[in-house]
This record gives C-alpha cells, structure tokens and sequence, in this order.
C-alpha cells in the first residue's frame, strides 16, 4: 500500500502544472546559487592566494631594518574562503577577510564583502544556503500542503477509508512521495558542490565527511519540515487553511523565530559598542607596561626587578639589549590585555549562542542553520578560532622581533637593524580550522535539538492524524 | 453477507437508528428506502465502521466490522451518491489503485477487462477521471468491486442524478454481480429503479425498518402505496 500510494502520489505531483513550474524555479535557483557562489569562490581565493604570497614577499624583502620597526611595519593574517562556504556562506560576508598584524595592538578583521558591496546588498544574495534553508522548506509547503486536505475535498478519503487503509502505511506512502522529490534535489545540489569542490584547489581543509554531515543536515531538516506541512495537512479541513497554517510556520520558523532569537539574544548577553570596548582596552594597557616609555612607573619596577635577578648595578651591564627585552614585556601585558577583553566578547558571544541555543526549541530553523555554518566553517566559532590563531602569531612574531632586538644590541642602541635574511626566518602563518568532530561535539545541543524535533515530528505525524 | 442485530445508532437523545435487524444472503439485492433521514445512510456507515453504534452489531461474512474493521472491508466495496476518485489519474491508474491497497496486483489488461466488464468504453481507459460524467464514475467504482472480488456492496443513492440509460446500465450491472454471488445493500429513493433490481425491498422511517417485501412479491404500484403511506403522504395515494 505504500508503494502504491508513493506512486499514486508522485504520479499527481507530476501532473500538476503548479509543481512543475515550482520545481523548474527551485532548480534554476540552485543552478544559479550554486553558479555564482562558485564563482566568487574562485575569485576570492584567487585574491586570497595573491595576497598572501605579495604580502609575505614585502615581509621577505623589506631589507636591513630594526626589528621593532618591522613589528610596527606589520603584516597581515589572511582568512582562506573555505570550500563549503560553496553551499553555506554563513557570517563570511561580514567578519572580515584579513588581520593587519603589529606590534602593541590587536585589530579586528577588516574588508568584510559586506563592506564592499552597496546598499542594495540589503536584498540579500543568491546563495545555495538562501535556496536550502529558504526556498526548498517552500517548496515542500507547495508540494504537501493538501496531501490529505484534497482527498477530503475531493471526496476521496471516503472511498479509501471504505477499502480498510492501514493509516500508517497510508501516511508513510505520502510521507514517501514527499520526500523523495526534495531528497531528488538535494541529492543533486551537493552532487554538484562535490563535483565542484573536488576540481577545485582545496587548500588542505576540503573534507568528504563535511559534505557529507552538510547533507545529512539539511536532510533531517526536510524531514522535519515535511513531517511538520503532513501534520497540518492531516488536521486542516481545507486546503486553503493547511496552506495558510504551513505558511504562517515557515514564517514563523524561518524569518520570525531567527530574529527573536538574536535580539533576544542580543538583549540579555550584549556587546560593548566599539568605543567603550576601545576604551577599555586602553584604560588597562595604560595601567600596565608600556614598552616605549622607560619612565614610566612600570617600567622603573621592571628595569630594578632585572637588575636585581642579574646581579648588576646598570642596564648596560645586562647581556641583553634591555629596550628590547622591556618591549617583548610590553607585548605581554598588552596580550594580556587584549585576552582579557576579548574573552570578555567570547563569553558573551557564548552566552548569545546558548540563548539562540535553547530558543532552538522554537524552530528547526535555528538547529539547522547553526549546524550548516558551523560545519561549512563559515560561523562565528570558526571565525573567533581563526582571530586567536591570527592573535597568536602576532605574539609570536613580536616576540620573534624582540627577542632579536634584545639578544642582538646593546641597551640605548636604536639604530640597530637585523640583516633582511633575518625576516625570512619568520614562520609563515598557518591556521587549521577545526575539525568535523570537533565542530559536532561544538554544536553536540544543536544536534540534540534536531534529534528532538525529528523523532517528535514522527510521532505527532503518524499518531495524531489516526482520526482523520 | 451481511448481517445487523438491533444495531442502534443515538446522537444524544436524537435515534437515528433503531434496533435494526437484517440479513442479506449472497446474491441478495436488498433496497432500503426512505425519506431524508430516515437511516438508510447511518446503516451504511454503521456498517462500513465509519461512526460506532450505540447497541447491536453489525457483520460482514460473519466477521464483527467493529471488532474487525480492516478485515470485514476487505469484502466489501462502497460506492457513494457521488463516488470521486482521483481525476488528475486515469480509470486505469484509479482502478490499479483501489484494488492495489485492497491487495489485488492485476495487470493492465485485467484490470482494462475489468473496466470492460463494468460497461466503461474503451476508450475511457486511458483517459483521466477528471473528465467523466458521474455515470462514467460509477462504472469504474464497479470495476473496483470487480477487481476486489468483492462479496459485499454498499451503494448510497447510486443512480440519483443518472440520466435514465446510465441508470439502467447501473441496474444492470448490478444484475451481474448479483449473479457472482455479491450480497448487496442499496440506499435509494428510486422506487422504480429498487423494483427493477431487489431481490428485497425495505421501507426506513424515522430510524426504524417499518416494512420488508419480497420483490417479486410485489408491484411498482403497491409498493409506491405502501411507500407512501408508510412516509404518511396519504394525501398523494391515487
């Protein structure tokens, strides 16, 4: 009986012109999302390639210069496109595509996309993710909503109630007819992105397993979603109303519950504005050591503490160039600094996802779109974990160039330069982004609440609708 | 065959049904008629499990249709005043369906001889339902019970709204399913079209089984009479 109502069901959806259209539509889309987001894809890591080999070769031949101009000079900490932004692009447009690396200081992420584009960018663009979040749970309305709703209009359901029907292999062969359509399309989309992707320069974080926990998301994301229009169908009267009903859900879940969770979100754990957050920051590297002013209280404390642990009576006497040696102490209270406060954002940052967390509960949306960003690495997580690596090679490398400052001249001699083959011997700056199974024990709640919604979708499907 | 013992339907005080007795044989006909509300429908759903009764059983084939609903509809097929079937899909397509949840898997030439057989042109066949006339329709809902093997018929006012020829065909063909051994319970307000075809004839009022004849036993003009004066339209008997 399931069989022959998939095929029953299929055979309908087929000969309906609305669907038709509705499935030329959404594969046009994904034709076309899938087109442009390659596109931009290999243009940026094209960019992003050029970018780092021109800026690590001003780095290489920057010349004889003093280590701690270097650090000043600075450099710049690219962030790689990863390849399944291709299907998410998730928070990417807006976080930035690169750190100026320099000494004293830590700076946000800059040239986001977003920054670059117009004010028409406020439409949005046409992103596979916009398609596979958005349009197919639409899709999936049109194609369900009067699932049960039309035999009950058309006089059906009496006739096949009369034939002894076994509801849930009724059900499960609508269920089924569905489904596979939508399990069709997906199919193919993440066909193509692994097509794509495996012809593609992959830059060493391209993973099967990703694309494939990509897949099996949006799949239970279908599943819910069908399970959820089959509910409302079975209990509408009419097919106008179940329509409107699964209308009103997909509103709610997909635009409403989004924008409640964040400002929720937003309200309870915020953010300092970029003043007060700047302010801050200074307000403790001032009470602290600063490198360049041997003056200063600090300092003085810093330069007796040395001398003591040395047994000498002057700074000269010290084997080390003691400008450099308190510049390197400077970058470490500032570090701290900068830890502090960022972990203070962090936190924060952490306490909005557990609100956006628990509101999960309120639609499979939010689960979803969590889960796809996260393992697209286009999230924010991703993005923090890319900002401390970027942090930490800044450390590094002033202490690289201090500790050459210091080891190198003598105290007072600021005209000495390292030799330009001492830049080279910097480490290029490497960052691996998480990996699948740390991303999934990450999001191990965004999990659970999709588990949740699936096997509560089920039950209410096949339990609920016995009356009808 | 189909068997009811003071089957008793009530809607709070209201009784729509009345303890209802009866029993039709194999290759019985029997009609019940009646005014608006009279019950002919309630039996029907009491029988096809749609609504519970109050009291009293119902059996299909000696089978409890309360006690065994998937079981006793496997006999039995039902075709309403108005059967719908699916009219994006053709007689075929409806056909191979209803039989295939009743588990019959027949081919597309037995299920055409089916259609055939219940006076369907052929080429009806491959056409979709969404184009039929209501006769058409009745037809293939018979070429349903015909590909079920059906033993039991439940029909509800069939022929109400047929043109007189697509009636006649109706009666007909339920001629030859009388001859397959089809027990069969019939609805109607047609007392003409109840004459042609029962075997028996019942009058229905107000919930209750008020008179039974034999068919044959009685004439298109007694019956009227009997009809109306059980309805109490006295004032109508010539």
């Amino acid at each position: 009986m399931t069989t022959r109502t998939f095929i029953k069901e299929s055979k309908e959806m087929m000969r309906d012109g609305r669907i038709r259209i509705a499935f030329i539509i959404v594969i046009l889309l994904l034709g076309a999302a899938v087109w442009i987001s390659m596109r931009q894809y290999q243009n940026v890591n094209a960019r992003y390639e050029a970018a780092k080999a021109a800026e690590r070769e001003v780095w290489d031949n920057q010349g004889k210069k003093n280590p701690h101009s270097a650090a000043h000079y600075g450099t710049y900490a690219f962030k790689p496109k990863y390849p399944l932004s291709l299907v998410d692009q998730g928070v990417d447009k807006y976080t930035g595509t690169s750190i100026f690396l320099e000494a004293h200081n830590r700076n946000e992420a800059q040239f986001s996309a977003a920054a670059d584009q117009t004010g028409l960018a406020r439409f949005g663009d046409l992103t596979p993710d916009f398609v596979l979040l958005f349009m197919i749970p639409l899709l999936i309305i049109l194609l369900g909503y009067n699932s049960f709703t039309k035999e009950r209009e058309m006089g059906t359901l009496t006739l096949l109630k009369s034939q002894g029907i076994s509801y849930w292999k009724w059900i499960w062969g609508k269920w089924t007819a569905l489904f596979l359509p939508i399990l069709l399309i997906t199919s193919v989309l993440f066909l193509v992105a692994s097509i794509v992707l495996s012809n593609l320069q992959d830059f060493g974080v391209f993973k099967w397993e990703s694309l494939f926990a990509l897949f099996a998301i949006y799949i239970v994301y279908y599943i819910i979603i069908s399970n959820l229009v089959l509910l409302i169908s079975a209990k509408a009267k009419k097919s106008g109303i179940s329509l409107v009903i699964s209308l009103c859900v997909w509103i709610i879940a997909c635009l409403a519950a989004p924008k409640v969770a964040s400002n929720f979100a937003e309200d309870r754990y915020p953010f300092p504005t970029r003043q007060e957050f700047a302010a801050s920051v200074l307000k403790d590297k001032k009470a602290g050591l600063d490198g360049h002013n041997p003056w200063s209280k600090e300092s003085k404390l810093l330069e007796k503490k040395v001398l003591e642990e040395y047994g000498v009576d002057s700074l000269h006497q010290l084997p080390f160039n003691f400008d450099g040696y308190r510049m390197q102490k400077g970058e470490e209270h500032e570090a701290e600094i900068y830890l502090k406060h960022y972990n203070h954002l962090k936190d924060q940052y952490i306490q909005q996802s557990k609100v956006y967390r628990n509101l999960a509960f309120l639609s499979p949306y939010l689960p979803t779109r969590f889960l796809s960003m996260a393992v697209a690495q286009t999230d924010y997580a991703t993005h923090w974990d890319f900002a401390d690596a970027a942090e930490d090679y800044r450390i590094a490398t002033q202490k690289f160039l201090n500790n050459n400052f210091a080891q190198n001249s003598e105290y007072g001699n600021w005209s000495y330069q390292a030799d330009a083959a001492f830049y080279k011997q910097l480490p290029n700056f490497e960052y691996d982004p998480p990996e699948l199974n740390v991303i999934l024990n990450r999001n191990s709640s965004n999990l659970m609440v999709m588990g949740v919604w699936l096997l509560g979708s089920f039950g209410l499907l096949f339990f609920i609708p016995k009356n009808l | 065959m189909i068997t009811t013992n003071n089957l008793t339907k009530m809607y709070g005080d209201f009784t729509a049904l009345n303890n209802f007795t009866l029993t039709i044989g194999q290759g019985a006909i029997y009609c019940l008629l009646g005014a608006n509300g009279a019950g002919k429908t309630t039996t029907i759903n009491l029988l096809l499990n749609f609504i519970s009764p109050t009291s009293g059983t119902a059996s299909i084939n000696g089978l409890d249709v309360v006690k065994n609903p998937i079981k006793t509809k496997a006999f039995l097929t039902y075709i309403p005043e108005n059967l719908m079937l699916y009219s994006s899909l053709t007689a075929v397509e409806n056909l191979d369906y209803f039989s295939g949840i009743a588990g019959k898997k027949l081919t597309v030439s037995s299920l055409k001889g089916f259609l055939e057989e219940a006076g369907l042109q052929t080429d009806a066949f491959d056409k979709r339902i969404g184009a039929f006339s209501k006769g058409m329709r009745q037809k293939v809902g018979i070429a349903i019970a015909l590909a079920k093997d059906t033993k039991v018929l439940l029909l509800d006012e069939p022929t109400s709204g047929l043109d007189p020829k697509a009636s006649n065909e109706f009666g007909l063909l339920l001629q030859k399913l009388k001859e397959k051994g089809v027990a069969t319970l019939m609805a109607t307000h047609d007392l003409f079209r109840a004459k042609e075809v029962a075997t028996h004839i019942g009058i229905m009022k107000d919930g209750t089984l008020r008179q039974q004849f034999v068919a044959n036993d009685i004439s298109l003009s007694k019956l009227e009479k009997e009809y109306l004066n059980t309805m109490d339209y006295k004032e109508l008997v010539l």
